[in-house]
């Protein structure tokens, strides 16, 4: 682990780059403000761009340096040396690790131990450090909200900025007892972060960006794409289409389908948004609803509210996906 | 003007006939012979009687098309695109603010390789103020959307681009437009010879291609993550490429039909005694030529296919004829630019030749374009010497009450 005042030393001629996993919602984009803010020397924090809705899979990238040439690039970030992941559950989803450099720290909100975390993701070669931000934040902020926590546990492995400065930049962000609450639970996160140093620090020279990295080799090239941008169904030539998309871990509850009460009107079919209502042609020649695809609902509950005859209920999901997905607004305020 | 002027359309044509025609309707005649399955366009000057003639022969039963009114041209050219991707041969046609409002649709019938065909009876848009007159608005934006493009000189010619571009379209699956100076030749009448039925027929075959069918469901133009767009754009770009060969093609199986010779590039006595030739589009060409029975020591270019632009040829001509100069006239002008759009595409494909050129804008709003501009064109570009100083210049333009600007006369 380096000290702060090492870290400043490597950050006169050095980059340290930083990326946040997150879910829509959950602030993970405000966590990597509040990096810019805090910094003392020059950064830049880009959202990964595009549609972000509530409950995907989201990154957001920060890179700091005292030389402003050196962060004025508007690349996207490929080798962090830091990378904070908000929500458990997309550990299983998304390669959190991909190009974190050999010696970095990935921070978790978790409360699995840090052996435990090397192993779920398949790396040796990094610094582990947990945190149960989920539940400082309900005890602290009476609100399942992580973002500013899993700052703390920043600070507490590389201290590229202080606790007062990120204080600081809190209280320009948030007001009067938000602001306080949200301090206090980044000090208690500093206390409380589990560390699992391996004795490496990252070589902050070395880039490990994959040469051509953004170009994605292994997808269709301009001479395999199907032409004139039509993709058909029988044919696999694009094969992120939406059906690949798990958006069922986007949600907060389990949709369950009661076949008793169900009368077949196919009112939550042609609601639903993903296409997870299963009907299918039943011996008599007609169509029958055989229950939800939890691979593709995303517990936007439409069905639930446009079934006659309530057959659809929902439960809060368990394990690790359970903190996905606050109420209303990110940003711990 | 007869009452009903597509009436020699209204039954087969069996022989070629010569008649007289305006060119809009011999564009409505042109495109009743191809067939098509659905015409939808929103009519505005100086375009309309193109399809003011096509509504009249599906009303009169000749034709068996759906004709579809729209309340804009957005409708219109969304309505063409989709009805095409649906398989069906479809016509519209437009001109300057029209062309404006379609702009949000014109690149989706190229990304999905639609053999749609468009009509444009060239006018200004309007800025400073309206004019519903020639000038070249079509080169002006939207011609790097990728539809081809060729444009004609007279009614014969609109006639028979009006086919040439059905073929054309097929043939390279991406849309095509045909252009004619609005007016200059859109309302001016004019001998033209019209083909058979069963020739146009036999030019403009349907062929099997891929289309929205239900029995195959997929989706058309999904979004796409940075990941996969750069790789759709290059697969167009690839496809482009044969689009010359395939107009040339065209033109040599239209030749075999009528007898009549189009290319991509036309040249008139380039091996002259100065050297230089005059390079410009669509109805001057016939001004020029009529003036150059007179000025035989000067050529011209006539450049018939304005997109894809054909560098190569362009240049190829140059070099064989030992031009050194050219004469660039053309009806649209650059607020911003070194060069107005025609005369940019001329300058690239001139740079590795270096051949010396000056651009005359001219003919704007429908000004019109005389013999009076071609000898003081040709004038002035005898005294220049090298590509130093302006490349453009304004030519046949009042600078106060008394005097034109830059000429002496
Ligand atoms: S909650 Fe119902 S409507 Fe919404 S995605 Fe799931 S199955 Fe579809
Ligand atoms: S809306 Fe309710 S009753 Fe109708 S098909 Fe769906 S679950 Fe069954």
């Amino acid at each position: 682990m380096l000290t702060a005042e090492q870290l400043k030393e490597v950050l006169k001629e050095n980059v340290i780059n930083l990326r946040f996993h997150a879910r829509g919602g959950q602030g993970g984009v405000t966590a990597s403000n509040l990096c810019v803010e805090a910094f003392y020397g020059y950064g830049v924090c880009q959202p990964m761009f595009g549609a972000e809705r509530m409950g995907s899979p989201t990154e957001s990238y920060v890179r700091l340096s005292a030389n402003d040439d050196l962060v004025r690039t508007n690349e996207q970030v490929y080798a962090p040396h830091v990378v904070a992941v908000l929500d458990p559950s997309l550990l299983g989803e998304i390669d959190v690790t991909a190009g974190l450099a050999k010696g970095g720290w990935l921070i978790v909100n978790t409360v699995l131990n840090q052996e435990e975390i090397q192993g779920v993701v398949g790396r040796k070669d990094i610094n582990v450090g947990t945190i149960d931000a989920t539940r400082i934040a309900l005890d602290v902020l009476g609100r399942n909200i992580t973002n500013t926590i899993i700052l703390g546990g920043i600070i507490r492995v590389m201290p590229i900025f202080s606790t007062d400065a990120l204080a600081d930049a809190i209280m320009r962000r948030f007001k009067g007892e938000v602001a306080a609450k949200n301090i206090a639970a980044i000090k208690q996160a500093i206390e409380e972060t589990c560390v699992y140093d391996i004795g490496l620090d990252p070589d902050f020279t070395i880039d490990t960006k994959v040469p051509w990295q953004q170009v994605f080799l292994g997808l269709p090239g301009y001479k395999e794409v199907d032409k004139a941008g039509v993709w058909y169904c029988d044919e696999d030539v694009i094969e992120i289409g939406s059906g690949q998309v798990n958006t069922g871990s986007w949600g907060e509850y389990d949709m369950i389908w009661d076949e008793e009460k169900c009368t077949d009107c196919a009112q939550c079919w042609f609601i639903c948004p993903d296409f997870a209502i299963i009907r299918e042609k039943g011996e008599d020649g007609l169509w029958h609803m055989k229950g939800i695809d939890q691979f593709h609902c995303k517990s936007c509950q439409n069905c639930l509210e446009v079934c006659p005859v309530d057959a659809i209920s929902k439960k809060l999901k368990q394990g690790p996906a359970s903190c996905a997905v606050p109420e209303d607004q990110e940003g711990g305020s | 003007m007869s009452i009903e002027p597509m009436r020699i359309f209204f039954k087969e044509i069996k022989e070629p006939i010569t008649t007289t025609m305006i060119g809009n309707y011999a564009v409505a005649g042109g495109v009743t012979q191809t067939d098509p399955d659905v015409i939808c366009a929103f009519p505005i000057t100086p375009q309309t009687q193109s399809v003011e003639g096509l509504s009249d022969v599906v009303h009169q039963g000749r034709l068996k098309a759906a004709f579809v009114n729209v309340e804009s041209e957005l409708a219109a050219i969304s309505f063409s695109t989709a009805a095409c991707a649906a398989g069906a041969r479809s016509f519209t046609a437009t001109a300057s603010q029209g062309y404006l409002l379609m702009t949000e649709a014109l690149p989706m019938a190229v990304g999905w390789r639609l053999p749609l065909t468009m009509m444009i009876s060239a006018r200004a848009f309007n800025s400073p103020n309206l004019s519903i007159w020639n000038s070249w608005e079509f080169t002006e934006t939207n011609s790097e959307m990728g539809w081809n493009c060729i444009v004609s000189e007279n009614v014969q010619e609109t006639y028979d681009a009006a086919i040439l571009s059905v073929m054309i379209s097929e043939d390279s699956l991406f849309p095509t437009m045909f252009v004619h100076d609005g007016f200059i030749i859109s309302h001016s009448v004019q001998k033209l010879t019209l083909i058979p039925d069963e020739a146009v027929r036999q030019m403009t075959p349907k062929k099997p291609r891929h289309t929205i069918d239900p029995s195959k469901p997929g989706t058309w133009g999904g979004i796409v993550t940075p990941s996969y767009f750069m790789e759709g754009r290059k697969n167009l770009d690839e496809a482009k490429k044969p689009v010359l060969n395939q107009m040339r093609e065209v033109f040599s199986r239209f030749k075999k039909f009528t007898g009549r010779e189009y290319d991509l590039i036309e040249t008139y006595n380039l091996d002259n005694s100065s050297k230089t030739a005059f390079c410009t589009m669509g109805s001057m060409c016939g001004n020029i030529i009529s003036w150059m029975l007179k000025n035989k020591d000067i050529g011209l270019i006539k450049i018939r296919a304005f997109r894809p632009f054909p560098h190569e040829e362009l240049r190829k001509i140059i070099e064989e004829h030992n031009i050194e100069k050219l004469i660039i006239l053309e009806k649209s002008d650059s607020l911003n630019g070194m060069l107005p759009p025609f005369s940019m595409s001329i300058a690239t494909a001139l740079y590795p030749l270096g051949t010396l050129f000056r651009s005359f804008i001219v003919g704007l709003g429908g000004r019109d374009v005389t013999r009076d501009e071609f000898d003081v064109a040709k004038k002035k570009m005898a005294l220049v010497s090298d590509m130093n100083g302006r490349l453009y210049q304004y030519l046949g333009v009042r600078e106060t009450k008394g005097n034109i600007y830059e000429v002496d006369y």
